[in-house]
């Protein structure tokens, strides 16, 4: 576990060279690229100056790996304010988001999952591979799409896809930046309500697509376990079939965990595009809006914070698989 | 000819006929293929009705009618000529940047099942690459690199290719455990002709499967990269870009100009996974 832990630096200066060769991807001169044809010399020269680039190529690289260690993540172009407390500000909102989406997910795609491996190879399992496949086959913003139509527009179930709250409803109070948690500390029940229900139609959408994803492993090792030699020995010792499905879903829930954890990076990334339809100011709307923009500091900071948290999430996993599973070990 | 060829043809023929009823036997495979055909006869060949490219400012946001059978943008686009346009344009997109990936990512792979120690860690540091939010990072490197229609194949490429070589590498390893790979080395044959002689024939199968299913996941980041106005030139008939559209008029209700194009996509992508499903249980079924 010590040496899992050691590499952890190692891949953090990976992480910081990929945001750092982002820049060198840019044909030509990057500084005229993110000013514009028709920027003025100095504004062109102070984005050459702010991104190092009148400096020799290796100069440039140390000094941005020390900057970063020191957690500068440098400006904004757009907006001129800390990187850093920018990603602090859209953070949470995109974290909310995603762990009510994957609570429901875990909850309806094990579900579906087990339901189908129950059920292999008699008609019922048709269910569970027709939820696998059509919601699998869904991208996220159609079926965002879709559910706005029809639950917003045609049956007026849920608010308008305007952000987090009400057009007008007055500015939040902010303790800890997560506006559900803070509704729930500054004991703000309406808001409460109105977060909750502008967050329907996101968790659903994400929700019911990353679903698909858990109901596909969840089906192919809970049946795996289904089959083995331990199922039928519990079968024998007459247990009810609720307590062997039971024991066959904690046999497969290290698979499922593992799989869970690669399934994070698409989890963002299909947030990214809903915060943009659901206007949810997360950290991925922030980050398709400095892309678009070729917000250079700002889609390095993003790159950083997420690789950062993907090792993070891996770590976890690790620890948390040597838990559930003493046959593993690391050492 | 002699009657033994004589004889020989006709079991050709019925060969042939085998393999064609394998397809229709298997009803993931005849959906998959069936749709993929229609959806490219129709985007290639189909005589449309209006010019996806040219619009027409008189008939602006019209609802779907007998002369606009999938209705009209707020351009005056013909919603129908452009959905099935794009299907000339994006599926091809997505069939190159997923082969190119597949040339890169199956011999990495097979290279990566070689030596015990080291290819562990790769797979290890691919992992948490994957874990990434690779959409992102490749819609940063369209933007970055230019708003072209090539560095689209690029961004594929590098969402698609750690897929195949996780998946080679763990058949190459379980294949290296077996007595034809045994029985190669005892012969003598050096590495390199176990790896591209021996183990990729036998990787064929899961390859194409795989192939199948990241065609279908590279459709969708295309779709995702058009909804941005990313990696296409606006006139020009894409899922994504038209998606882009319907969504600003999604709230106000104008359904049509997001849901056809939706819909072209899921069954687009449907078909290249039902194609998988099909592959994976005709290849089962021939090695049991």
């Amino acid at each position: 576990m010590l040496r899992r832990l050691l590499i952890i630096p190692l891949s953090m200066l990976v992480v910081i060279s990929v945001a750092f060769v982002l820049v060198e991807l840019m044909p030509g001169d990057p500084a005229t690229s993110v000013a514009g044809n028709f920027a003025s010399e100095e504004v062109i020269a102070s984005i050459r100056a702010e991104l190092g680039l009148d400096q020799p190529f290796l100069q440039r690289y140390l000094s941005y790996v020390g900057d970063t260690a020191r957690l500068d993540l440098g400006r904004s172009f757009r907006s001129n304010e800390s990187v850093l407390s920018e990603i602090g500000r859209t953070l949470p909102a995109t974290i909310e988001l995603v762990v009510m989406s994957i609570g429901f997910a875990m909850i309806l795609g094990i579900a579906v999952g087990v339901y189908g491996a129950y059920h292999a190879r008699r008609k019922r399992e048709v269910v569970a591979r027709g939820f696998i496949i059509s919601f699998q086959s869904v991208p996220e913003f159609i079926l965002g799409l879709l559910l706005i139509y029809v639950v917003f527009f045609v049956a007026g179930l849920a608010p308008a896809p305007v952000g987090r709250l009400s057009i007008g409803s007055p500015k939040p109070e902010s303790v800890t930046g997560f506006l559900l948690v803070d509704s729930v500390l500054t004991l703000n029940w309406s808001q409460l309500w109105d977060a909750l229900r502008h967050s329907i139609l996101p968790v659903a959408t994400l929700g019911t697509v990353t679903a698909s994803a858990f109901a596909k492993t969840a089906h192919s090792s809970v049946g795996l376990a289904m089959r083995s030699p331990q199922v039928e020995f519990a079968r024998a010792c007459g247990l009810s079939e609720r307590t062997v499905v039971g024991y066959a879903l904690v046999m497969a829930r290290t698979t499922i965990l593992t799989y869970g954890a690669i399934l994070f990076g698409a989890l963002i990334s299909g947030a990214a595009i809903l915060e943009q339809i659901f206007s949810w100011g997360g950290i991925g709307r922030w980050a398709l809006q400095a892309i678009l923009n070729l917000d250079v500091p700002a889609i390095q900071g993003f790159v950083i914070v997420f690789g950062l948290l993907t090792m993070l999430i891996y770590l976890l996993l690790d620890i948390a698989v040597v838990m559930l599973d003493p046959r593993v070990s690391y050492d | 000819m002699t009657e033994r060829e004589a004889a020989a043809i006709p079991g050709d023929i019925r060969a042939q006929i085998r393999r064609i009823s394998v397809i229709l036997r298997v009803p993931e495979l005849a959906i998959g293929v069936f749709g993929l055909a229609v959806l490219l006869l129709a985007g290639f060949f189909l005589p449309l009705p209006y010019d996806p490219i040219e619009p027409n400012p008189s008939v602006m946001m019209q609802p779907p009618s007998g002369s606009h059978w999938f209705g009209t943008d707020m351009l005056g686009f013909d919603v129908f000529s452009r959905t099935i346009a794009s299907a000339s344009r994006d599926i091809p997109l997505a069939a190159i940047g997923t082969i190119v990936a597949m040339a890169i990512g199956v011999p990495l792979g097979l290279l990566a099942s070689s030596k015990g120690k080291s290819g562990e860690r790769i797979m290890r540091a691919l992992d948490a690459f994957q874990a990434f939010p690779l959409l992102i990072l490749g819609i940063a490197v369209v933007t970055l690199m230019g708003n072209r229609i090539e560095n689209v194949v690029v961004a594929i490429v590098l969402i698609n290719t750690p897929r195949f070589m996780r998946l080679v590498r763990a058949e190459a390893l379980s294949l290296r455990e077996s007595r034809f790979v045994e029985a190669a080395r005892a012969m003598g044959a050096s590495n390199r002709r176990i790896l591209f002689r021996h183990l990729l024939p036998n990787v064929t199968d899961i390859s194409l499967v795989q192939f199948s299913l990241s065609a279908a996941r590279a459709l969708i980041v295309i779709a995702s990269l058009g909804f941005l106005g990313i990696g296409v030139s606006p006139p020009d008939p894409s899922w994504g870009l038209m998606l882009q559209a319907g969504a600003r008029n999604i709230s106000s209700g104008q359904w049509w100009l997001s849901m056809f194009p939706g819909l072209a996509i899921v069954a687009a992508v449907i078909s290249f996974n039902l194609l998988a499903d099909g592959l994976q249980k005709v290849f089962s079924g021939r090695s049991l």
